[in-house]
């Protein structure tokens, strides 16, 4: 009976921690600072802070819809 | 991208910068930019740094003049919730 609820207890605390996993940031969290290569030169994120709202877009691959 | 770019007026007009960012490498993301006719960049991710960072797959981050995240939208972006977030930011003091 007691191995039975630890397994719930843990397959509750698994459950539990899954989905901010995937995630990972979460709304009103600093944005992780980058500097990439871009087609219009170098992007630096810090380059726009007081300056510009950003709309950060990650798609799978070019030549593809969306 | 090519939604981005049809509503990227918009998007401009409420002074936000549009990034696509995809692990393509810079080569392949002209010929794309080119190709669609985008006027906003595109970023190589082609050593997953960024994903590192903010996470795999299709995913669209609104972050605000303070750098700060506002919205973060799984799957297609869907502009006009992404427009709408933009003009709630600017009402802000």
């Amino acid at each position: 009976m007691k191995t039975l609820v630890w397994t719930f207890v843990l397959m509750v605390m698994v459950l539990a921690f899954l989905p901010s996993q995937s995630v990972g940031l979460t709304i009103g969290e600093k944005a992780p600072l980058f500097e990439a290569s871009s087609t219009q030169g170098t992007i630096r994120l810090s380059d726009f802070q007081g300056k510009k709202v950003v709309v950060l877009a990650f798609y799978i691959k070019d030549f593809t819809p969306g | 991208m090519q939604a981005f770019q049809d509503d990227l007026l918009k998007f401009e007009g409420l002074g936000a910068q549009v990034l696509g960012v995809s692990a393509d490498d810079l080569e392949t993301h002209k010929r794309f930019s080119a190709e669609l006719g985008l006027r906003f960049p595109l970023i190589s991710d082609s050593d997953g740094k960024l994903a590192g960072l903010y996470g795999k797959g299709r995913i669209t981050f609104l972050i605000d003049s303070q750098g700060v995240i506002r919205l973060i939208q799984p799957g297609f972006p869907k502009n006009e919730e992404i427009l709408a977030e933009i003009r709630k930011l600017e009402k802000k003091p």
